[in-house]
C-alpha cells in the first residue's frame, strides 16, 4: 500500500482533549552534554554551548479528572451489548477474540466570511460508530496484510455508522448488533483469506498482530462549548474585511468550535468515556501570482474555549502578518533550485521533523512489507546529532504557554497517553506504537489514533525537539552566513512557515519526503535578505537528520492536523530554529493558468 | 453529502390552464404578488443589488473578456441559487441527523463560437474533454447569505474568467476531436436562439417546516418499528426546502423561480429465511407538509413495511417468466421512469461520451419522430407548467427551466406516435428550439431536456379487477399457470443499505448489468382462483423501447407519484445512497408521474437472490 503522509494547517479539523486540569507546570529538559557528532562527510566543526532550548510544559495524566458520578447511560448500553455479543462470537467456529466499539459524538461549529460577509454558517451534531472485531488470535487475525492485496480488498470496510442520538436502550443496541454483524462475517471472511495466503509464503512476518492492553475505565465530565454566536459573527466580517485588501483575490477569516464526546468500550473490560472542546480561529488570504502560481497564506490560533481565542486587538496583528506577506509573496520572485545551508524556524523545523522523522517512527510501517522501513534496522544507532533528543508526549497540554493540538488522555484503542523517547541523545531509541506490535516492541504506548470511521494506526502526537545544546536565534543566522561562505554559496536560505508537506514510506518510490515552504528567504551574505517563492525543500530523511548542525534556544509550536490512512488526526511539533549544513530545494510545481483575464472590478462603491 | 441542485415546484395549489408555448409577454407583466396569507418573504440573499453587480460584470466580460485572437464570448449566462433545506432523520424514535443547509451559489456558463458572425453555428458546447471532463466551460463559486454586491461582483469576475477559459479549451477540443472521428449533423447549430424572457418579480413561497416539527414526525412514525424482529434496520427522514433560482444571460433573460418541496421517506430492511436482503420503502413528496400524509397514515405506512417485510421473509424466490405482467400503481410509474422516461430528451448524446456511457444516455427515441413508438393506446404529455395532477400536488414543475427558458407543456406521444422530444437549447436537429425542459445535467456542460410532470394516459381503460382478469387471461393463453403483478421497484437512491463488506462492494460492482431496471420490491403471482401469493427476487430483464408497443390494457384508475430522479445509476446509487447513513436523500430532479396501471405482454422476468448473507450469530437485540 503506497501512503502519503500529509500535515496541514486544515480548518476544521483540529481538535484537543482534556477538561481544564491542568496537571501543574514542570519543566522537561535535560543538561547539557557534549558529543560527538555523527559521521558525516565533509563534517563542520561547530561549538555550541552547552544550554539546552527552553522547554516548560503542563502536563495531565490520563487519570486526571476522572469523574465517576458523571457517567453517561451510553457507556451501559455498550457494555451489554458488547459483552452479550463476544459471549457468542467467542464460541463460534471462527471465534472472535476481540470486540470494540467506539462511539463518538461531535458537534462542529463552522462560520466563515469572506471580505466582510457571512459565507459559511454551519452547526453540525453528528454521532459516528466504529466497530472492531478481530477473529482468528493474536499471533495471527484477519488483520494480517495478504502478500498481495494492493487494492486493499482484505481490509475492513468501515462507514459511517449513524447512531441515533440520546441513550435509549433498544435504539443503540440495535445499531450496535448490525454493524457487529457486519463486521463479524468481514472478519471471518478476511481469516479466510489471510489463512490461504499464509499457507502460500515462503517467508512469515513473526511479530503478532495484536498485543493485549490493560483495561482502563475513565470517565471524563461532559465538556460544553460556550460562545455567542452574533459576536463572532461580526467580529468574523470586520476581520475578513480587513483580510480582503491588496493583491489578495480571496481574503477569510473563520472559526471552528469542536466538542466532543467519545465512548468506547473493549471485550478486555475497558471503558472509557472522554470529552473536550477546541477552537480555532483561521486568517486567510490568496492569489494567483502572474505565472499561475496559487499564493496562499494562512496564520491559525487555538484554544480549549472560543473565549481563548486571541482578542481582536491581537487578531489585527495576525491579519496584518497574512495580507503584508501575501503582497510581499505576489511580487517575490520565483527561486531557482539550490543546495546549500538552511535555517529551519521553529516552526518549519517542527513541521520538517514529522515528516522527514515522524511519520517514519510509526511503529506499523516497520512491519509493513511494502514501506520503505527506513528506520528499522537503525535501534540503537546513531541518526542525529548527540545534542539532539525526540519524544511523543500526549499527556502535554501547554508547551511554553501555548495549547497544544496533540493532548489525548487515552488513544482509540483505548490505551493510555504516554511520554515516548524516540531519539535519545542522537540514538534511535524507539517508535510510536498502537497496538500492533514489531520486532522488538510488543506493546503498545498509546498511539493508536484514528479519525472516526477508519481502523487506528500508530500516529503522532506532539512531537517534540529537545537540545541540550542551543544557542540564540541571531546567532543562528550569523552561522548561517559563516557556512554560506565555507560552502561558497552565494546566499543561504531561511524558511520561517512551511504550509504542511508529505513523505513517502513505501518501499515502491523513493524514501523521499517533500515540505512545502510558504515564505522562504534568500539570506546574502551582506545581510540582505530576499523573500522568494515557487520552491519545495525535498531530500531524503537519515541525510537531512545527519545534516543538522545547530538550534536555537528558542522552541516554536507548529498546531495543526495531519493526514494519513487512519484519518485526520490533531498534532502538533515543537522545535527549536535548526541550522542544517545542506538542504535540497526543488522547484515546486506551478499549474499553467493564468490569472484572470480582466483586472479585478472595482470594489469603490463599497470600499468601507 | 449531495446536494440538490435542481428542485422543482411551487407552493401554490391552483390548476394552471395548459400553457403551450408561454408567452413572453405573460411573463414578463406578471400580476403584482398577491400578499397572500402565509407565504413567507422573498430573499436576504439576491437582492435586486446582487443582480446589478452580477450584471455589470457580465457586461464588463462581454465588452472586454477576450485572450489573444482567441474567440470573444458571444454568450454569457448565471445562474444564481439559493437553497434553504431542513432534514431530520430518525431510527427507531430517536434522531440520527437534524440539520439546516442554507447556502448560495454562483454559476457562470460562457460559450465561445468558431465563427464569430455566426458563432450559435458551432460552439464549445456538449463536448466532453477526453479525460478531462471537468473541462465544460461552467464554473460555480459561492456567495454570500446576506446581500453583499462587492463580494457577489468579485465572484462573478472570477466565474466568469473560469469559464471562459474552459469554454476556449474545450471548443479547441471538439475541433480537433471533429477533424479526426468526423461529424455527426454537421447542419445543426450548436446552440439555439430563443427569444429573452423577463419576469423578475420574486416568486413567494410558503415557509419551510421547522426542524422541530419535522423532528417530532420523524421519530413518532420511526418508532413504529420498535420490537419487530423482522426489521433489521429501519430509517424516517423527512425534508422541506426551498430553491430560489435567478437567470441572467447576455441576451436580455432576467427571470427568477421559486421551487419549494416536502417530503417523507420510510425505509426498513430486513432478511429472508435464506439470508438474502429484503428492501422495502415509501416515500411521498408534496409542496409542503400539507400533501403529504398524515401521521397516522404514514404509521399505517411502516405497519405495512414490516407486514410485507414478514411476508416477504417466507416468501418463494420468483422463478423465470416470459408473459404478461401487470404494473399496478406505483408498479406502472416504476417501468415508465426506468424504461420509457430516459429516452423522451431530444438532446443529443454529447459528444466525445464513451460509447457505453452514452448507451445509458437514453435516446432510444431520438431519430422517430413521426414514428409509432409505444402502443396506440398511449398518449403522453409532459407538463411542467402543472401544479396539480390526478388531484395530488405535482412537484416534476417549474415556471422557467435551468437554461432560463419559459416552461411549456409539449405532447410527447399521441395515439402511440412520437410528436415531439422534451427538448433544451442543444438542438438535435436543425431548426429544433427548446421547449423549455432543460433539467438534467450531464458531462459536456449543457443542460438536457427531459421530463417533468409526465403524464401517461390510455384509451380504453378498465376498472383495476378487471385489468386483474385480463392478466390472467393472457397468462393462460401465453400457458403459464399464474400471471405476474408488480406494485413497486426498488429505488436504490432511498433504500440502499450498505451492510456490505469491500469484497462484496467489488463483487457487487463487477457483477452488475446497469441495462436492467430495479428489481420489484413488491410482486405477487396471481393465480387463476384469484389467489395473490407474494413473492421476491422479481427482477425483470433488459426492457427495450420496443416493448412499450405490448401493453394489452390500461387502468381507469390512475397513481400520482412524486420522486427525486437521480442521473447515477442504480448501482451507483446502492453504493452512495440512500438513509443508512443516518441523512435525508437529496440528490436528484423533482419529476412526477401519472400514470394508468399498464398491462403488458411478453415481459421476460428472471428469479434472483443477489445480496445473501448469512443469518446473524447473534440475535437482534429485542428490549422490552
Amino acid at each position: 500500500m503506497r501512503w502519503i503522509l500529509l500535515l496541514g494547517a486544515l480548518t476544521g479539523l483540529a481538535g484537543c482533549p482534556g477538561n481544564g486540569h491542568n496537571g501543574g507546570s514542570s519543566t522537561i529538559g535535560k543538561g547539557g552534554g557534549s558529543g560527538t557528532l555523527p559521521p558525516v562527510p565533509n563534517e563542520i566543526k561547530v561549538d555550541l554551548p552547552n544550554i539546552p532550548s527552553k522547554i516548560e510544559v503542563t502536563r495531565s495524566a490520563p487519570t486526571e479528572g476522572n469523574t465517576p458520578d458523571k457517567r453517561s447511560a451510553i457507556l451501559d448500553v455498550m457494555k451489554a451489548e458488547n459483552d452479550r455479543e463476544i459471549a457468542v462470537l467467542r464460541k463460534q467456529k471462527d471465534p472472535a477474540y476481540y470486540l470494540a466499539y467506539q462511539l463518538v459524538e461531535q458537534r462542529i461549529v463552522n462560520m466563515e466570511a469572506e471580505g466582510g460577509a457571512l459565507v459559511t454558517d454551519a452547526d453540525d451534531t453528528a454521532r459516528n460508530l466504529d466497530v472492531e472485531v478481530r477473529v482468528g488470535s493474536p499471533e495471527l487475525d484477519n488483520t494480517r496484510a495478504l502478500q498481495d492485496d494492493n487494492n486493499n480488498f482484505n481490509a475492513p470496510l468501515t462507514r459511517r455508522g449513524a447512531v441515533p442520538f440520546g441513550d435509549d436502550k433498544q435504539a443503540l443496541s440495535n445499531a450496535l448488533w448490525l454493524e457487529t454483524d457486519r463486521r463479524y462475517r468481514e472478519a471471518v471472511s478476511a481469516l479466510g483469506y489471510v489463512r490461504q495466503d499464509q499457507a502460500t509464503l515462503s517467508k512469515r512476518t513473526q511479530a503478532p498482530d495484536w498485543s493485549a492492553s490493560k483495561a482502563e475505565v475513565y470517565v471524563g465530565a461532559p465538556a460544553k462549548l460556550v460562545f455567542d454566536k452574533s459576536v463572532w459573527v461580526e467580529r468574523l466580517k470586520r476581520c475578513s474585511a480587513k483580510a480582503l485588501k491588496g493583491a489578495a483575490t480571496r481574503g477569510t477569516c473563520g472559526v471552528t468550535f469542536q466538542q466532543y464526546t467519545t465512548y468506547l468500550v473493549n471485550s478486555e473490560g475497558s471503558q472509557i468515556q472522554m470529552s473536550w472542546t477546541h477552537a480555532q480561529l483561521a486568517v486567510s488570504a490568496g492569489v494567483k501570482a502572474d505565472d499561475g502560481q496559487n499564493l496562499s497564506r494562512l496564520e491559525q490560533r487555538f484554544g480549549r474555549q472560543p473565549a481563548d481565542l486571541p482578542s481582536e486587538a491581537e487578531v489585527e496583528k495576525v491579519i496584518a502578518t497574512v495580507t503584508g506577506d501575501l503582497d510581499a509573496l505576489h511580487k517575490a520572485p520565483l527561486a531557482e533550485p539550490y543546495v546549500g545551508p538552511a535555517i529551519l524556524e521553529g516552526r518549519a523545523a517542527g513541521v520538517f521533523f514529522h515528516e522527514v522523522f515522524g511519520h517514519r517512527i510509526e511503529g506499523h510501517r516497520q512491519k509493513d512489507t511494502t514501506s520503505g522501513q527506513t528506520f528499522a534496522s537503525y535501534v540503537g544507532k546513531d541518526i542525529a546529532p548527540e545534542w539532539l533528543s525526540v519524544y511523543d508526549d500526549a499527556q502535554i497540554q501547554t508547551l511554553n504557554g501555548l495549547q497544544l493540538n496533540g493532548f489525548y488522555r487515552y488513544d482509540d484503542e483505548g490505551v493510555a497517553a504516554r511520554q515516548v523517547s524516540l531519539i535519545d541523545k542522537g540514538k534511535l531509541v524507539g517508535f510510536l506504537m498502537g497496538r500492533n506490535p514489531i520486532k522488538g516492541f510488543g506493546a503498545s504506548n498509546g498511539h493508536g489514533r484514528r479519525s472516526p470511521g477508519l481502523p487506528p494506526v500508530a500516529r503522532q502526537g506532539n512531537l517534540i525537539v529537545e537540545v541540550a545544546k542551543s544557542v540564540p536565534r541571531t546567532d543562528l543566522e550569523k552561522m548561517l552566513l559563516e557556512e554560506v561562505k565555507r560552502q561558497k554559496r552565494p546566499y543561504g536560505m531561511i524558511f520561517t512557515d512551511i504550509s504542511g508537506g508529505f513523505t513517502n514510506t513505501s518501499a515502491f518510490a523513493p524514501q523521499a519526503f517533500k515540505v512545502n515552504p510558504v515564505m522562504a528567504y534568500k539570506l546574502y551574505p551582506d545581510g540582505k535578505k530576499e523573500l522568494v517563492r515557487g520552491i519545495d525543500i525535498g531530500g531524503t530523511p537519515l541525510i537531512a537528520l545527519q545534516s543538522i548542525r545547530a538550534a536555537s534556544r528558542e522552541i516554536e509550536t507548529f498546531n495543526g492536523v495531519c493526514g494519513a490512512e487512519s484519518g485526520w488526526v490533531p498534532v502538533s511539533a515543537s522545535a527549536p530554529s535548526l541550522l542544517i549544513e545542506k538542504l535540497e530545494i526543488e522547484k515546486g510545481f506551478i499549474p499553467h493558468d493564468r490569472p484572470p483575464v480582466l483586472g479585478a472590478p472595482s470594489m469603490k462603491k463599497e470600499a468601507p | 453529502m449531495r446536494i440538490r441542485l435542481y428542485h422543482a415546484a411551487l407552493a401554490l395549489l391552483v390548476i394552471m390552464p395548459a400553457a403551450v408555448g408561454v408567452e413572453e409577454d405573460a411573463l414578463a407583466k406578471p400580476a403584482p404578488a398577491p400578499a397572500a396569507a402565509g407565504l413567507g418573504p422573498p430573499s436576504k440573499a439576491v437582492t435586486d443589488e446582487i443582480l446589478d453587480a452580477v450584471s455589470q460584470e457580465m457586461n464588463r466580460a462581454m465588452a472586454q473578456l477576450q485572450i489573444g485572437q482567441n474567440p470573444k464570448p458571444y454568450f454569457i449566462s448565471y445562474k444564481i441559487t439559493e437553497v434553504d433545506v431542513n432534514d431530520v432523520a430518525a431510527n427507531l424514535g430517536h434522531v440520527t441527523s437534524r440539520r439546516n443547509r442554507h447556502f448560495v451559489n454562483l454559476e457562470a456558463r460562457v460559450r465561445v463560437g468558431l465563427d464569430p458572425s455566426n458563432p450559435h453555428k458551432l460552439d464549445n458546447g456538449n463536448y466532453v474533454v477526453p479525460q478531462a471532463d471537468e473541462i465544460d466551460a461552467v464554473s460555480t463559486i459561492n456567495l454570500p447569505l446576506e446581500a453583499t454586491p462587492r463580494i457577489a461582483r468579485r465572484a462573478a469576475w472570477l466565474v466568469t474568467d473560469g469559464a471562459y477559459k474552459e469554454a476556449l479549451i474545450q471548443l479547441r477540443a471538439k475541433l480537433e476531436a471533429r477533424k479526426s472521428s468526423g461529424v455527426r449533423n454537421i447542419d445543426v447549430p450548436s446552440w439555439t436562439t430563443e427569444k429573452p424572457v423577463v419576469s423578475e418579480t420574486p416568486v413567494l413561497v410558503v415557509p419551510l417546516e421547522s426542524l422541530d416539527e419535522l423532528e417530532a414526525r420523524a421519530r413518532l412514525v420511526s418508532a413504529s418499528f420498535r420490537d419487530h424482529p423482522v426489521v433489521r434496520d429501519a430509517r424516517v427522514a423527512v425534508t422541506s426546502y426551498l430553491e430560489r433560482r435567478w437567470y441572467i444571460t447576455t441576451e436580455g433573460t432576467a427571470v427568477t423561480d421559486t421551487r419549494r418541496a416536502s417530503g417523507v421517506v420510510i425505509n426498513a430492511n430486513g432478511q429472508a429465511d435464506d439470508g438474502s436482503a429484503l428492501h422495502q420503502y415509501f416515500l411521498r413528496y408534496g409542496h409542503t407538509a400539507k400533501d403529504l400524509p398524515t401521521d397516522d397514515d404514514l404509521k399505517a405506512e411502516a405497519k405495512k413495511l414490516v407486514d410485507n417485510l414478514t411476508a416477504l421473509a417466507k416468501a418463494p424466490i420468483m422463478e423465470h417468466y416470459t408473459g404478461p405482467v401487470l404494473f399496478e400503481g406505483e408498479g406502472a410509474v416504476g417501468l415508465i421512469r426506468a424504461t420509457l422516461a430516459p429516452h423522451l430528451g431530444g438532446t443529443p448524446v454529447p459528444e466525445g461520451l464513451n460509447p457505453t456511457e452514452a448507451k445509458n444516455f437514453g435516446g432510444a427515441l431520438t431519430d422517430k419522430v413521426g414514428d409509432r413508438v409505444v402502443s396506440p393506446t398511449l398518449t403522453i404529455v409532459d407538463d411542467p407548467t402543472a401544479k396539480v395532477g390526478g388531484g395530488k400536488a405535482l412537484i416534476g414543475g417549474y415556471k422557467i427551466d435551468d437554461e432560463g427558458v419559459a416552461a411549456q407543456r409539449v405532447e410527447v406521444i399521441k395515439d402511440g406516435f412520437l410528436k415531439t422530444l422534451l427538448t433544451s437549447r442543444t438542438p438535435s436537429q436543425k431548426g429544433q428550439t427548446s421547449n423549455g425542459h432543460a433539467r438534467r445535467t450531464a458531462d459536456g456542460g449543457v443542460f438536457h431536456g427531459s421530463a417533468t410532470n409526465l403524464f401517461v394516459s390510455g384509451k380504453g381503460g378498465v376498472p383495476r379487477k378487471t385489468l386483474e382478469a385480463q392478466l390472467i387471461a393472457a397468462a393462460r393463453a401465453e400457458g403459464r399457470k399464474y400471471g405476474l403483478i408488480i406494485k413497486q421497484f426498488d429505488d436504490a437512491a432511498v433504500s440502499s443499505a450498505p451492510e456490505f463488506s469491500r469484497r462484496e462492494l467489488v463483487q457487487m460492482i463487477k457483477t452488475t448489468d446497469q441495462a436492467l431496471p430495479p428489481q420489484a420490491t413488491i410482486a405477487y403471482r396471481v393465480y387463476p382462483d384469484g389467489r395473490r401469493e407474494i413473492v421476491r427476487g422479481v427482477q425483470l430483464k433488459e426492457v427495450a423501447i420496443k416493448a412499450w408497443k405490448q401493453v394489452l390494457g390500461v387502468s381507469s384508475d390512475t397513481t400520482t407519484y412524486n420522486f427525486l430522479n437521480a442521473t447515477e445509476s442504480q448501482l451507483q446509487l446502492r453504493l452512495t445512497g440512500g438513509t443508512d447513513d443516518g441523512f435525508v436523500p437529496s440528490g436528484g430532479i423533482e419529476s412526477s408521474i401519472i400514470t394508468p396501471d399498464l398491462l403488458v405482454n411478453d415481459m421476460d422476468v428472471n428469479g434472483t437472490t443477489a445480496g445473501e448473507h448469512p443469518v446473524p450469530v447473534v440475535p437482534k437485540p429485542i428490549v422490552k
